[in-house]
């Protein structure tokens, strides 16, 4: 490449198709359905898991609380991030949307009141004991929004 | 259906979940993959890379020890990368702009939002088996051709435009 060339772009063989072969019509649907009836059995662990990752929130908090600063409040993030993903795929929205709500808190005041982040800790918990699941639930609808309103105050506020 | 040979392909699943690389390596050995190495982070995906050499990697993005984009940066562009065109696929429960654009910038070739779902894993794989992105080598970066979403997929003809950023003089293509 010289001077003048800055940008070099070319396509490397195409091993991965080579590989594996197929007429290359679009989506393998056989492997698709064989998949979606694993993950049915699959779905048979993930109270299990969701109380797992809970359970490792409430510790994450625990410690943040005990010995606040940087290195564990990195952990009680990395905990609410990972609850806000994983819990849609477990299955229990309000969870996901709590955590989210606690990732906003966290990733948006360093000084984060830590009444609201027991709040989320302790609605995430109460979600996962009663095995709150309906993403209409009105109770819960109205806890999520109240926690986020408050995250928004206290975010202006910061 | 397209019959692909899933068995043929390793795949590694790097989390630092267990319950997730669980989800993701459920739904590979139900595609037919046999071969599947899970890491719990980048660190040790990194030191077994060379010897499992995949052929995809599912790749989590915020974890402990080493994250998704610290081992992206090194398989595109460390020497001693034993394959900087390996394909990988983020998985990531932070689909904000900002978390899009840095693993972009990485050099990932695909981007998988949590929830994680049978047909989302399907559709990223068979993305990259039948339209892998061509890869780009600047003074800056080294990766997949980060404008294929931004462009027209379809077009398959010549570039006419003069502000795509690369003319007939400043572009090589092939290879």
């Amino acid at each position: 490449m010289d001077k003048q060339t800055p940008v070099e772009i070319f396509m490397p063989p195409n091993m991965l198709k080579a590989k594996v072969g197929g007429a290359g019509a679009g989506l393998d649907m056989g492997a698709v359905k064989r998949a979606e009836a694993a993950m049915i059995n699959l779905k048979t662990e993930f109270n299990d898991w969701i109380n797992a990752d809970v359970a490792n929130l409430t510790a994450a908090r625990d410690d943040f609380v005990a010995r606040p600063g940087d290195e564990t409040r990195g952990t009680l993030y990395r905990a609410s991030h990972d609850l806000k993903g994983q819990a849609l795929t477990f299955e229990h929205p309000f969870i996901a949307r709590i955590a989210s709500s606690l990732c906003k808190l966290l990733d948006g005041s360093a000084e984060a009141p830590g009444s609201l982040i027991d709040a989320h800790v302790d609605g995430v918990r109460v979600l996962v004991r009663q095995n709150v699941k309906d993403n209409a639930d009105p109770t819960t609808t109205a806890l999520a929004l109240e926690l986020e309103a408050r995250v928004s105050e206290a975010l202006a506020a910061a | 259906m397209s019959g692909y040979r899933f068995d043929r392909l390793k795949i590694m699943v790097v989390d630092d979940n267990v319950h997730m690389r669980k989800v993701a390596t459920t739904i590979l050995r139900a595609f037919g993959v046999i071969q599947i190495q899970e890491a719990h982070d980048g660190g040790s995906a990194w030191k077994m890379l060379s010897e499992f050499n995949p052929d995809v990697v599912f790749l989590d993005w915020m974890m402990d020890g080493m994250s998704g984009f610290d081992f992206t940066k090194l398989v595109r562009t460390s020497p001693t990368s034993p394959n900087p065109y390996l394909p990988i696929i983020m998985l990531t429960g932070n689909s904000s702009i900002e978390c899009v654009n840095a693993a972009r910038d990485a050099g990932i070739n695909e981007f998988l939002a949590k929830p994680v779902s049978v047909k989302s894993v399907m559709v990223r794989l068979t993305a990259v088996i039948e339209h892998p992105r061509p890869f780009v080598r600047t003074p800056t970066y080294f990766g997949p051709d980060r404008r294929r979403r931004a462009n027209n997929e379809e077009y398959r003809g010549p570039e006419r435009r003069a502000d795509n950023g690369a003319t007939g003089e400043s572009l090589r293509t092939g290879s």
